[in-house]
């Protein structure tokens, strides 16, 4: 079932929580909305759940406009973070209770509820653990069940609400690939809020952005980390390089990304450390700044290099493979040739992506 | 510096000669207290009920008036509670899982009844309900009757145990918070469900802790109900009216034989509220909630 939020707005107090947001999910995609605290992701999912209402604006489940039924008609299966669990029943009466509490018309037999509740406990595999109480399982297993008592009700639509977040990273991993699987398998339109780049990177088919009750940015996860549209995304979606420079040359109008005319003179540039070429000898074009070689990370597949620039001393990132780290032989103190395999630049107050080609000057 | 160290830290374990009678001195102190203050009351209500055999006892509570204000007393307990027990899931519910205006407002009223003299909240239904009051003439040319009858006492008393059961319940449903009814309301559950499935099993300890208390109250209440009782013998006295009406004509084994049953009733309740302390944690609960934050 798709999910059509448009032009949603909410204000808590002189807060605005969110402010004229429209996306669509499409029918068995799973999306994440991803942002940090205070940007809005959980109070729109919670719209969507029909737990808040918008102070403007509309949501469509199925092209069906469900503004104004109660969270309990919609038919969505939700996901808390902290579980929320019944603390007073089983794991098999937990997953039961959407069946158990069905109108007597619609509401299965004793004998399939029961058939369900076993077939849903065997999907999250933990078919020892049913006649047990939440208290008596770990927070991994914990989510599990609360999936399961979500799924049991067969939504069209799942809503999950930084589940990961209160576990340990392990468990988050794991839980993370297994949900995958998991949609997968049952196809269910799923949108999953989270504060995790990695974990909407690597899950969601689509991740949108939001930030400040906005949306940045909507689309797949390497579309989005590939071009980002805004410095925010920029920052937000991993470690970055910024450098404020002058343009020496004014930008051609295709280049400029809109039509304006005034010149632009100075310009933000976005580099990721693993964009930044490092090398002992200067390259033939020569466009390269010297910079020092602060401190080193080479714990994990890359090398961080935390660097300083000769001259201004400002701080800057690169990354690179252990086997060229190696072959360069560096250490703290030495001094290197950097420069950027591409960059992207934005006007000053980030409103406006600008063209460049590689290997302009800094 | 080490050396004296180790000295000052043994001194602390092992205590000096002085300190062992300062302590001894001040638990005798406390138990003397004890003894004197809670026990020997206690033990002399019962003596004075025995004083003259048990033959004597049986026939003072067999008197047909103290009988009388026994069934009173049960059957005012058994409105006055039940009725709290639904004001006070009510009021939790509204205060601990809404967000509304007025809602400070609703929790300082809740607390007026342990605010004011039980004395003074009969004289407000004396001045309310009375022959005299706002509702009285409208009310005796309807031949009802309220003060000086039953359902003044009722009235009486559900005021003063009022806060019992919501002072019990709004701590302890903030502690364990929404998430639960949030979750059921989602899978589909209506309004009913929610609170008979989810919340009630929930709160079932704390509600029965407030209860008792709000029982015992009830049982033990004085004052508010001496002002609207009228004291008439077999009709509106309570227990407790009843246990002072006897003493002040110094029939004392008959008072202290009543009275023994009014001291009875606190003991049981002061054994079911620990049992449950014990077997539900209720209040172990709400410090694990506050030591996690």
């Amino acid at each position: 079932m798709s999910i059509q939020v448009q032009r949603i707005s909410k204000q808590y107090g002189s807060f605005a929580a969110l402010s004229d947001v429209s996306l669509t999910i499409e029918s068995g995609e799973l999306v994440a909305l991803l942002g940090p605290s205070g940007s809005g992701k959980t109070t729109l999912l919670r719209i969507i759940a029909g737990l808040e209402s918008p102070d403007e604006g509309l949501i469509r489940l199925h092209g069906e406009e469900s503004t104004g039924h109660s969270a309990s008609k919609r038919g969505i299966g939700f996901v808390f973070q902290h579980y929320a669990l019944f603390r007073h029943m089983t794991i098999s009466e937990n997953v039961a209770f959407g069946l158990r509490v069905q109108s007597r018309k619609l509401r299965p037999s004793r004998g399939d509820i029961r058939e369900r509740v076993r077939e849903l406990i065997h999907l999250v595999q933990l078919d020892s653990f049913a006649e047990m109480y939440p208290e008596q399982l770990s927070g991994g297993q914990r989510q599990r069940v609360a999936l399961a008592r979500a799924l049991a009700v067969k939504p069209k639509v799942l809503l999950l609400d930084e589940p990961f977040s209160a576990l340990d990273a392990k468990v988050r991993k794991e839980l993370r690939d297994w949900l995958r699987r998991i949609h997968d398998e049952l196809h269910v339109t799923t949108v999953l809020v989270t504060h995790d780049q990695d974990e909407a990177l690597e899950v969601a088919d689509r991740v949108a952005i939001l930030n400040q009750g906005g949306l940045e940015q909507i689309g797949t996860p390497q579309s989005i980390y590939d071009n980002p549209a805004s410095p925010f995304v920029y920052n937000f979606l991993g470690n970055v390089n910024l450098f404020h420079g002058r343009l020496l040359a004014d930008l051609s109008p295709e280049a400029r990304g809109d039509g304006r005319k005034e010149p632009i003179e100075s310009a933000v540039g976005f580099v990721r450390p693993h964009e930044l070429e490092v090398s002992r000898d200067l390259p033939p074009d020569e466009k390269a700044v010297v910079a020092s070689v602060v401190r080193i990370h080479s714990a994990g597949p890359q090398v961080r290099l935390e660097l300083s620039i000769a001259g201004n001393g400002r701080p800057v990132t690169a990354e690179l493979g252990r086997k060229q780290f190696e072959e360069m032989a560096l250490a703290p103190g030495d001094s290197i040739f950097i420069w950027p395999q591409s960059i992207r630049l934005f006007d000053d107050d980030g409103a406006r992506a600008l063209l460049l080609d590689q290997g302009a000057g800094i | 510096m080490s050396g004296r160290g180790a000295n000052s830290s043994s001194a602390l374990l092992q205590p000096s000669m002085q300190q062992r009678t300062g302590r001894i001195v001040l638990i005798v102190a406390a138990l003397l207290f004890l003894a004197v203050f809670l026990v020997l009351p206690v033990v002399a209500v019962f003596t004075q009920a025995f004083s003259q055999g048990w033959k004597m006892y049986a026939d003072s509570i067999h008197q047909e008036d103290v009988l009388s204000a026994l069934r009173l007393t049960g059957l005012v307990a058994c409105i006055s509670v039940p009725l709290n027990m639904l004001f006070g899931i009510a009021a939790s519910w509204a205060i601990t899982r809404f967000e509304f205006h007025g809602k400070s407002l609703l929790i300082t009223l809740i607390d007026i009844p342990l605010a004011v003299s039980p004395v003074v909240a009969g004289l407000m239904y004396v001045e309310v309900f009375g022959l005299h009051g706002w509702f009285g003439p409208w009310l005796s040319e309807h031949n009802l009757h309220v003060i000086f009858a039953v359902p003044g006492i009722v009235l009486a008393t559900v005021f003063v145990t009022f806060p019992f059961v919501a002072r019990e319940l709004i701590p302890f449903m903030q502690a364990q918070g929404s998430d639960e009814e949030v979750a059921a309301v989602v899978l589909g559950a209506n309004g009913w469900s929610v609170l008979w499935r989810i919340t009630l099993p929930n709160i079932k300890w704390a509600l029965l802790y407030g209860t008792i208390l709000a029982a015992s109250r009830s049982i033990g209440e004085f004052g508010a109900v001496s002002v609207v009782s009228g004291h008439i013998r077999g009709q509106t006295t309570t227990l407790p009216l009843e246990v002072e009406m006897l003493y002040n004509e110094y029939n004392f084994t008959a008072a202290f034989a009543a009275a023994s049953l009014l001291t009875l009733a606190a003991i049981v309740t002061l054994v079911l509220k620990k049992t449950i302390e014990v077997t539900s944690g209720v209040h172990r609960h709400t410090e694990e909630k506050e030591a996690q934050s």
